[in-house]
């Protein structure tokens, strides 16, 4: 397998107020295509800001700075190269987001939200319908797919939010806690759905959780804390180096 | 890039509530714009559709003052007019005293040659119309003494009819045994010139004069005389020899252009027509800060939606086509109505406003004015929450409350 997200000496520093943050120092990162990774650590972290720098939603320091900072390199691109005006495209094309809260827009219905990424793509009116109808198939939701969201149960929901976020058939999907808002059982069929997504489809997934049974589902675990990442399930007691890759 | 348009109505439809309020406002506003603005300009065109040929002779003391009736053959005799007539208001009603409109007595021989390019004679005696209606209605007031013509509007809000006998109610000339001026409608005129109204009576002359001598009331004066000069004449040097005539007594006269005389009546409103004008601007402008700030409110609830929109790969520039779009839907809606129901009223306030306010119209360069500040409402407001949104950065968006 070869690399598809590659972080080196990733830094990032948050100011509120006075306070000066650092929830990454430095930080190192590589994913193969085709993984399943899981982000653990308490709130906090960093988890979400590796998750968002990976994606492009936000900058690492030093961007736009001239200094010389770390790089993020996906499916072989510097992200952190890109002007603000590359991005979006770039975004569209290369990953696919799920969110803990959702994030369907409230006022379309369940096969609108679907179609909405691939309008950013070169597929004409007959082939988006045919691809957002085949992304709800593919999570089941193919009889919903004209509810609105508040029509939807919660799991219900982020199988939507999946079927967009594989509809234009992303690289990568960056998943922010996926199962945060869900009962166990809508959470098992998400992962469920997930790890298909990742076996059938080849789909890298990076997740970001507090969940232990998505960590354990994952086949690659990684804890960050204090700055810093480290491969494996968190170490008891001071120890700030995990094993192997679970 | 593609913009996922079917947001627009749905927000809209969605917050229908607010966007019904703001259509609402705008309806509101551009109808009152426009209404006030054509009060403006009904007055502005009665001076500036004023016949250049014609001027009107009164009272150097006041309009309210007659001047003697022999004034007349001694103003014809002044070098460059061609003809003259009394022009005296009657000030009476038909039937109830809210049905007010102008009456003037004229000198029948004279009005219709004066007032040819102003007038069209729609219908003459006998259902006559076209070219001959002219002709037939001239012929009809030289026979008959209490002949009168009437306007169109007249026509339209009583249901008058050629031939028809209608009772006028004086209140100035009022006779001994109380009884109102029967006159005969020998003719319906449509005015060819906005200064001109459409709810006035021309009658003859003769028959106020004849019938107040008979009542042994005396009568010896005319309010107003209209004069039409000879092509070419120098209107400068015509009012000065008329008013130069009359110096000496023994009613003083002040003589002036068709223009000058009906810029008296809108002088006579003070600075109105300028308050109206401002306050026509200060309405708009008032709706253009609830129309921002309903934008504002818009953009402010979808915060969230522009960064799931933004994570998804949306760039700035189509948030702001969505956000421009919408505001110029609320803002083309709400002023295209203000602007169809100020068109569509006109003729129901030419009613309201009478005699105050004759030939009142809603110009089409009022429209387009209207049209033209609808659209700037539209991008103006929409200034603001596009680069508010636009500005937002993905992460940031995601995080504020939906």
């Amino acid at each position: 397998m070869s690399a598809i997200i590659e972080m080196r000496g990733i830094s990032k520093t948050y100011r509120r107020g006075g306070e000066v943050l650092k929830v990454l120092d430095e930080v190192d990162l590589t994913v193969e295509a085709g993984d399943f990774v899981a982000l653990m650590g308490p709130s906090g972290s960093g988890k979400s800001t590796i998750l968002n720098l990976v994606g492009g939603l936000d900058r690492p320091d030093g961007y736009g700075k001239g200094q010389a900072g770390g790089k993020i390199l996906v499916a072989g691109l510097d992200v952190t190269a890109m002007s603000d005006r590359e991005l979006p495209n770039w975004r569209a094309r290369h990953i696919g987001f799920v969110f803990q809260a959702f994030n369907l827009v409230p006022v379309l219905t369940a096969y609108e939200n679907v179609l909405l990424p691939l309008l950013l793509t070169p597929l004409d009116r007959a082939q988006r319908k045919k691809q957002a109808e085949f992304a709800l198939e593919v999570v089941g939701l193919a009889d919903r797919m004209h509810h609105r969201p508040r029509q939807l149960s919660g799991g219900q929901e982020q199988r939507v939010a999946i079927a967009r976020a594989i509809a234009t058939d992303p690289d990568i999907v960056l998943a922010d806690e996926p199962t945060g808002d869900l009962d166990r059982a809508s959470a098992d069929a998400v992962m469920d759905l997930l790890e298909r997504l990742n076996t059938e489809m080849g789909k890298t997934f990076m997740v970001v959780t507090h969940d232990p049974m998505v960590g354990e589902r994952a086949r690659r675990t990684m804890h960050v804390d204090k700055g810093l990442l480290v491969d494996g399930l968190p170490a008891p007691h001071g120890a700030t180096a995990g094993g192997a890759p679970a | 890039m593609r913009t996922p348009w079917s947001l627009v109505p749905r927000h809209l439809r969605t917050h229908w509530v607010r966007s019904g309020l703001t259509v609402a406002a705008l309806v509101l506003a551009l109808f009152l714009f426009c209404t006030v603005r054509s009060v403006v300009t009904t007055l502005d065109s009665a001076v500036t559709s004023a016949a250049n040929n014609r001027l009107f002779v009164q009272s150097a003391v006041s309009l309210y003052v007659d001047m003697p009736v022999d004034y007349r053959d001694k103003i014809a005799q002044v070098d460059g007019v061609q003809s003259v007539t009394y022009f005296q208001w009657f000030g009476g009603y038909y039937e109830d005293e809210k049905n007010f409109f102008a009456q003037f007595a004229v000198d029948h021989h004279v009005f219709f040659d004066m007032y040819r390019k102003d007038i069209r004679i729609v219908e003459g005696p006998g259902g006559v119309t076209g070219e001959a209606a002219w002709d037939a209605a001239v012929k009809a007031m030289d026979s008959d003494r209490r002949a009168c013509l009437v306007g169109t509007g007249l026509v339209r809000e009583f249901g008058w009819k050629v031939g028809q006998t209608i009772p006028i109610v004086p209140k100035i000339f009022v006779k001994s045994d109380g009884s109102s001026w029967d006159m005969n409608i020998v003719g319906v005129y449509e005015p060819t010139k906005s200064n001109v109204d459409d709810r006035t009576i021309w009658f003859r002359w003769d028959y106020l004069f004849e019938t107040m001598t008979a009542e042994g009331r005396g009568f010896d004066g005319t309010g107003a005389y209209a004069v039409n000069m000879e092509p070419g004449a120098d209107a400068a040097r015509v009012i000065a020899d008329i008013d130069a005539l009359f110096a000496n007594g023994p009613q003083r006269t002040k003589t002036t252009t068709e223009a000058a005389f009906q810029a008296t009546f809108v002088a006579m409103m003070g600075n109105v027509p300028v308050f109206m004008g401002t306050i026509g601007g200060a309405i708009v402008f008032a709706v253009l800060f609830s129309v921002v700030n309903t934008m504002l409110m818009a953009a402010r609830q979808r915060e969230h939606e522009t960064g799931i929109l933004k994570a998804l790969g949306f760039r700035d520039g189509v948030l702001v086509r969505l956000v421009l779009v919408e505001s110029l839907v609320l803002s083309g809606l709400g002023g295209g109505l203000g602007l169809l129901l100020a068109k569509i009223s006109e003729e129901g306030l030419r009613h309201v406003f009478g005699v105050m306010l004759p030939g009142y119209a809603v110009e089409w360069r009022t429209l387009g004015l209207g049209a033209l500040l609808t659209l700037a409402v539209g991008v103006v407001s929409a200034v603001a929450p596009a680069l508010t949104l636009a500005r937002l950065r993905p992460v940031d968006a995601l995080r504020s409350e939906g």
